[in-house]
């Protein structure tokens, strides 16, 4: 580990003086501010315990994600420093800050646990933008430089530059806009006073546009204009459009957090608008008719929310009351914002009936549930994706049809997130005893497996097996998941690249896992050992496989055993893990393994059980007659 | 906690159902359908979202391959029949057979024609079958990423482009014949190109769109770069045509015999291949044909073009054509960094030209350099003249030199290579003129003198500038080194100069070109110089204090010299014979004796020697004219020839001295005083004595009388030497003298430069030791190979070395 690119701790220091100074000063944003609340509580205690599922939970609900406790501790140096991996990466996607150079930051990296969770948080850094709201802002701004498809409705004039704009932008952005579109929707061309200098004009437009504030404002000698008079053009046009944040955003300070505080803010506002008018024009003007009198619906290019096109989404046959017509949901809506998804940038590009321009709206089917179209519109105009559980599934599947990563990825974190039910590492201890009541499943795994498969989405194929992993007991004896063994297989089959079946890898993995941890909680080597080769002889049938396995399992072992400094810390990590077994011993004073067998100790029995799992892996591959 | 969260998820809905043939087929159908409409251009009321949704759904049950072999499947049939058909249609006959038979003109026509025809055909079935391909590939966007990715499998764009280029380029036109459509493209596309070298003029953009398809096509599905069919088919074809075409065009035009025009061909030539790359073909063989023009073209004639008889670049150089030099330069420089036989002419017609200076400037001296030494009776022209004629070669040079500058700037683009020719080549002429040191140095002798009078400073430093180029030639440094030094000590005695700053300049720019230890000797001169400024004001002031007003005052301005800085040999004559001094008048003889007293109080241990032949005299002299008037003038003299005139102040009017008299009572050197006697009394214009019998030479029987009737319009009057004062080029005698002196200096210098590397070295093989020597001294000079050897026996001899080994003869250092 090289430590040249971590500050010292007395430079640490005397950033963090620096920038409480600022703060206190009010020249900058507390990027962690002190929160008390209830909920940023729960939070942090589950970025301590690892519980995936409540952090997004929390993280729906709105919590800061970036506040610190009265310890100064925010969410992201919690789960770093207990080493739970899938939270910080959680946090991160999320929009939890890492920079380099602050104090909180760097006390995030000398706080991670691992060299696994030091480098996520390192490839976090902002210089890789994690501004979550950035991917709009972007796609916004684009839109005033995009050639191709032909998306804006409007040309604004001020003294000789024309710019081709979008009303629904200007609308949602300007109050001046919002009224002169108002009362006439249909116009196509607008004038600003002349008086405005161009280099204002179009300042003020990438403005609207969620831009970057331009570097130069273009004047001084050449260009005709003074840099007092852009300026003061730049004044003027802001109070002409009534967007009274302008000249802020343009005066630099030169203070790279500064600018990106600034920054942030301006885009949340800009979205927070855009939001505002989409909830009000779009979604308020959606319609419901009925299926077989939806493409007779004529709606005309003049409209009073801009819009160009109509979506159309059917209900699904399940919801449909039995003795009704089948109803469908049209959605008017703008091409500039569905240009975010590839499909209907090819759509609109590519010469079909939909990228023709007629006197009424085409009306494009999209195959999926009006409550699924309405998040991908949503996330299109607004980049929220927040959408429960139980949509996920059909949101994956939009998203994956109409080529919408981010949200495909957001839907997956949603499944592995809110669906990962006990797998955390306080709950995971509890799945010991035999006699554990059997919890509702929450989820078809198998269904999200497949998903998975279908629209290849990594994340949820690993999510599913470390699912299966944590309940394998549940799991192992049915003939779904062998079945589900046997198609894992098929599929590398046609794949042709390795030999080995990537789902039942991907569960060893997280077998192993599931029983080192616990393993690790303890941090005694040598009884380990000792467990580790009992079971041999007591299950002589478990075979030479068995015996790899546990001669890996000590490899394992060993190197941890070496790492004390690691097992202190996981041990202070997980007093809940301790605390749920000591309740599990006063419950059952005989220790069981999965076949009844009375074992000598917890050790004794996890390692058994560990191995009559591993051992009925290789019975269903038997089974199925495939090598692996 | 959310309690929607309790809720079983719901399975997804898609995909899990068993894939049902049927659906497959429906969705296939009305898939096909439409994809034939595409092809058809008739798709302008498809739906997107339509199409999209079918091939979704096939490839979300399952059945995404068997969709891709499908789509493959119905590319195929439609290249091979429709698009087939319609090309096939297009190939006529003419273009078929007539492969090679451009000689006839009206068939060549009617071939464009067909040509022309045909390559439209390619060209819109080409493009069709593109945009159809993209919105297919639109369509099928989703399997694209899907099953493409699974499988491994080229996009369904590419694949199709593979389809094209196999049914629709590589097979044969008719059944009966293995011509493929893309062998007719290529010699269509060559007829063209022939065409258009041969001055007419096609349709480059059709042909462009044409290569464009073979740019997109590619030999693997993988489409690297190079398996363009552009590069793998065409290139190859077109590059070897061209081939053909300049090796006979360069045959001809070199037969013309032009190399003017050869010159102006080439250049078009490579201009407009140029051209053709970015308009008609592609510019991924702009690079190639470059090098086919460079080897068939430019390579294989250039040295035969540049050394035409006549039109050459000897010719070109004679005639200053500096465009069609610059073309020549151009055109070697690409084919052959070094350039060699544009070198070599410009070598020759250098040295050739320099040759011509030298025999220019010795013309005048009647023998050659050869005879020179055994015609011992030479009759020596006017000194004057050979001194212009030397003036006149380092014009003469420096012009020539300005005129390559010129060429080298402006035709050979400041080449490297060409410079370091051109340099080499005045370097050779220059040091085999044998007296280009001497003449180098006449040159700054004259400039400095009267040259820079009147001259801007920005102009005297140019001309310094130039001089200095000239002895960046030299060889023989130390040769000029004796030679400026000989004239700047008669220029700083005489006070000849014509600024001081300009000679301080010139020593430094010759500091810069060669080097401190160079100069070190003129500037020590230069501080003499100073420091005798100062003595002499110090005396005056030591004069004034003592106040011995003794007799009539003379004002004394002094040089005081150190003997080993100046080239006191070449300025006093006496270098054989032991000559007693002068014998100065009583007047002069005091205040000499004062000086000696005063210089010698401050500086103990000197010897001064006094320089009499070196000084100059203000004597002021009264004429008693026959008219009883007396005129007075003052009369600016050397310090000789006021000694003689003193003299005549002991002598009655009318009483004559003979020249034997004068010479006893004087002491003046034979020469000296034969010389100043001449200009005393021969020289029309200062006759301050008489002489009888009036002839010019001087022999001791000679009387001189004072002349009372001197006459002159100025009050002053300077009487000049007749000679020797004067820098000059020298006769022979003097010129062996100095190359005598020159050899024993040189000797000393390589004895001295042997001694350091020895003494550093300790033993050394000779060879080793000769080539430190001459890397040492070759700022200097360029010793001589044999003079080495002899000095280094001689050192051996002296034991200041000694012979270590043998084989290889190898040397010690004896400390």
């Amino acid at each position: 580990m090289t430590e040249g690119n971590v500050l010292r701790k007395d430079q640490l220091e005397i950033s963090l003086v620096k920038e409480k100074k600022l703060i206190k000063e009010g020249n900058l944003k507390d990027d962690n501010p002190l929160d008390l609340s209830e909920p940023f509580a729960e939070l942090c205690s589950a970025c301590r315990k690892g519980d995936l599922k409540v952090c997004q939970e929390k993280i729906t609900e709105g919590v800061n994600i970036n506040a610190r406790d009265p310890y100064d501790y925010t969410p992201l140096i919690l789960a770093s420093l207990c080493g739970h991996y899938e939270v910080v990466r959680l946090l991160l996607e999320s929009g939890a800050l890492c920079e380099r150079d602050t104090f909180q930051g760097e006390r995030c990296l000398y706080n991670a646990l691992n060299d696994r969770i030091r480098n996520l948080l390192l490839e976090y850094d902002y210089s890789k933008s994690t501004d979550p709201l950035q991917p709009l802002a972007a796609h916004v701004a684009s839109l005033l430089t995009r050639e191709q498809p032909v998306t804006s409705d409007i040309v604004v004039t001020a003294a000789d530059e024309s710019l081709h704009l979008h009303k629904f932008i200007l609308a949602a952005r300007s109050p001046y806009f919002r009224n002169k579109l108002a009362t006439a929707p249909e116009s196509t061309s607008g004038n600003l006073p002349p008086t405005i200098p161009p280099q204002a004009f179009s300042v003020a437009i990438k403005y609207l546009y969620l831009g970057e504030a331009p570097r130069d404002l273009k004047s001084g000698p050449g260009t005709g204009f003074t840099e007092s008079e852009v300026f003061q053009g730049i004044d003027r046009v802001a109070r002409h459009l009534e967007i009274d944040t302008l000249l802020d955003s343009i005066i630099d300070s030169g203070d790279r957090r500064l600018a990106r505080q600034r920054r942030t803010a301006e885009i949340a506002k800009g979205r927070d608008q855009l939001e505002t008018w989409f909830r009000a024009n779009v979604l308020g003007n959606k319609r419901v008719v009925e299926t077989s009198k939806a493409s007779s619906e004529k709606w005309d290019r003049e409209n009073p929310i801009f819009a160009d096109i109509l979506l159309q989404a059917d209900e699904l046959p399940e919801d449909a009351e039995p003795g009704r017509e089948p109803t469908s949901t049209l959605f008017p809506c703008h091409r500039a914002m569905l240009l975010r998804s590839e499909f209907f940038n090819t759509m609109f590009t590519s010469m079909f009936r939909e990228a023709y321009v007629t006197d009424h709206l085409h009306i494009v089917n999209v195959d999926c549930s009006p409550e699924v179209l309405e998040i991908v519109l949503t996330f299109l105009y607004t980049e929220r994706a927040d959408f429960p559980l139980d949509v996920a599934v059909d949101v994956l599947f939009a998203s994956d049809m109409l080529f919408i990563e981010k949200l495909k990825t957001k839907a997956a974190v949603v499944i592995s997130t809110l669906g990962s039910g006990n797998l955390s590492q306080s709950e995971a201890a509890k799945t010991r005893g035999t006699h554990e009541e059997a919890e509702e499943e929450e989820l078809d795994i198998y269904g999200i497996i497949r998903a998975a498969w279908m629209t290849r989405v990594q994340r949820l194929e690993e999510f599913a097996a470390r699912y299966l992993a944590y309940r394998l007991e549940a799991h192992i004896d049915s003939p779904e998941f062998a079945e589900l063994i046997a198609e894992s297989a098929s599929r590398i089959q046609a794949r042709q690249e390795t030999d080995s079946i990537e789902l039942l890898d991907d569960i060893r993995f997280y077998l192993n896992e599931r029983f080192r941890l616990r393993f690790d909680d303890a941090g005694l080597g040598e009884m380990m050992r000792s467990a580790a080769q009992q079971p041999q002889a007591a299950h002589p049938a478990a075979g030479a496989d068995a015996d790899a396995d546990a001669d890996g399992t000590e490899k394992e072992i060993e190197k941890v055993a070496n790492g004390v400094d690691m097992i202190d810390l996981s041990r202070v990590a997980a007093p809940p893990a301790a605390a749920a077994s000591q309740h599990d011993r006063d419950h059952a004073p005989v220790i069981r393994t999965l076949d009844g067998e009375i074992a000598g100790d917890e050790f004794d029995k996890d390692a058994a059980n560990y191995q009559i799992l591993m051992a009925k892996l290789d019975a269903i591959l038997e089974e199925l007659n495939l090598e692996a | 906690m959310a309690m929607r969260a309790r809720q079983k998820i719901r399975a997804p809905r898609k995909g899990l159902a068993s894939s049902k043939g049927d659906d497959f087929e429906a969705n296939w159908q009305a898939l096909s359908g439409s994809l034939k409409r595409i092809h058809t251009k008739d798709a302008s009321d498809l739906s997107f979202e339509q199409l999209y949704r079918n091939a979704y759904n096939i490839i979300v049950t399952m059945r995404g391959h068997d969709l891709y072999e499908r789509v493959k499947q119905l590319e195929r049939e439609w290249l091979a029949t429709e698009v087939r058909s319609s090309v096939d249609a297009a190939i006529s006959p003419s273009l078929l057979f007539a492969q090679d038979a451009l000689d006839i003109q009206d068939q060549a026509n009617e071939r464009r024609a067909a040509g022309e025809r045909f390559l439209a055909v390619l060209r819109e079935t080409w493009e069709d079958h593109q945009l159809s391909m993209g919105m297919i590939t639109d369509v099928l966007m989703y399997m694209d990423r899907v099953v493409v990715a699974d499988h491994r499998k080229p996009s369904i764009y590419v694949a199709s482009m593979a389809l094209f280029r196999d049914i629709v380029l590589r097979s044969p036109v008719r059944p009966d014949t293995k011509t493929t459509v893309a062998d007719v493209l290529e010699s269509t596309v060559l007829f063209l190109v022939q065409l258009e070298r041969s001055g007419q003029i096609i349709e480059r953009p059709l042909i462009r769109h044409c290569i464009y398809m073979l740019e997109g096509l590619y030999e693997t599905i993988t489409e690297e770069e190079s398996s363009k069919l552009y590069l793998t088919s065409f290139e190859p074809a077109f590059l070897e045509a061209s081939k053909t075409f300049y090796q006979k065009e360069g045959q001809r035009l070199v037969e013309s015999a032009d190399a003017a025009t050869f010159c102006k061909v080439a250049m078009e030539r490579i201009t407009e291949e140029k051209e053709r790359c970015a308009s008609t073909l592609s510019t991924l063989s702009e690079p190639k044909i470059k090098e086919v023009l460079d080897n068939e073209l430019i390579k294989r004639n250039i040295a035969e073009v540049v050394n035409l008889e006549g039109t050459g670049v000897r010719n070109m150089l004679d005639q200053d054509r500096l465009d069609i030099l610059r073309s020549v330069y151009v055109l070697s420089s690409r084919v052959d960094n070094k350039k060699t036989p544009l070198t070599a002419v410009v070598q020759k017609c250098i040295v050739d030209m320099g040759q011509e200076i030298n025999t220019l400037a010795t013309a005048p001296a009647p023998a050659p350099e050869t005879t020179d030494k055994k015609a011992v009776k030479e009759k020596e022209k006017p000194m004057n003249q050979q001194t212009m004629s030397a003036i006149k070669w380092v014009d003469d040079i420096l012009a020539l030199k300005k005129k390559f500058d010129a060429i080298w700037v402006d035709s050979f683009m400041s080449d490297q290579v060409m410079q370091s020719a051109i340099t080499t080549s005045f370097s050779d002429f220059i040091n085999s003129n044998p007296r280009s040191s001497e003449h180098l140095s006449l040159f700054f002798d004259e400039n400095l003198k009267k040259g820079i009078k009147g001259k801007t400073d920005s102009e005297v430093d140019s001309l310094l500038d130039n001089g200095i180029t000239l002895l960046r030639y030299i060889k023989d440094k130390d040769l000029f080194e004796a030679y400026y030094k000989k004239h700047l000590s008669r220029r700083l005695l005489m006070k000849r100069s014509a600024s001081m700053d300009a000679e301080r300049q010139m020593i430094s720019k010759m500091k810069m070109e060669v080097g401190n230890q160079f100069t070190q000797r003129l500037e020590s001169m230069f501080k003499d110089m100073t420091i005798s400024e100062d003595l002499t004001s110090s005396y005056k002031d030591h004069i004034r204090k003592s106040a011995s007003h003794d007799g009539k005052p003379v004002d004394l301005e002094i040089n005081v010299l150190t003997s080993t800085m100046w080239p006191m040999e070449i300025m006093s004559n006496t270098r054989d014979e032991v000559q007693l001094s002068c014998v100065f008048p009583r007047e002069v003889e005091s205040v000499k004796q004062s000086f000696e007293q005063f210089y010698l109080s401050k500086h103990s241990g000197r010897k001064l020697s006094w320089q009499a032949s070196m000084g100059t005299a203000d004597i002021r002299a009264t004429f008693q004219r026959s008219n009883g008037k007396t005129a007075r003038h003052e009369l600016n003299v050397s310090t000789y020839a006021m000694v003689i005139l003193l003299l005549f102040n002991d002598v009655a009017p009318g009483e004559s001295l003979t020249f034997a008299e004068i010479q006893s009572r004087t002491r003046i050197p034979d020469h000296d005083l034969i010389r100043n006697l001449q200009s005393l009394a021969v020289a029309p214009k200062t006759r301050v004595l008489k002489k009888d019998p009036m002839s010019r030479e001087v022999k001791p029987t000679d009387r001189f009388f004072f002349n009372n009737d001197f006459q002159s319009p100025f009050t002053k009057v300077r009487i000049g030497v007749v000679s020797g004062s004067a820098n000059k080029v020298e006769n022979n005698d003097q010129r062996k003298e100095t190359e005598k002196k020159m050899n024993e200096e040189r000797g000393a210098s390589i004895e001295a430069a042997v001694v350091r590397i020895m003494k550093q070295r300790k033993t050394l093989v000779h060879s080793k030791l000769m080539s430190e020597v001459l890397g040492q001294l070759s700022s200097r000079f360029v010793p001589d190979v044999n003079m080495i050897k002899r000095r280094i026996e001689s050192l051996i001899d002296r034991e200041y070395l000694e012979r270590v080994g043998e084989d290889p003869p190898t040397y010690g250092y004896i400390a």
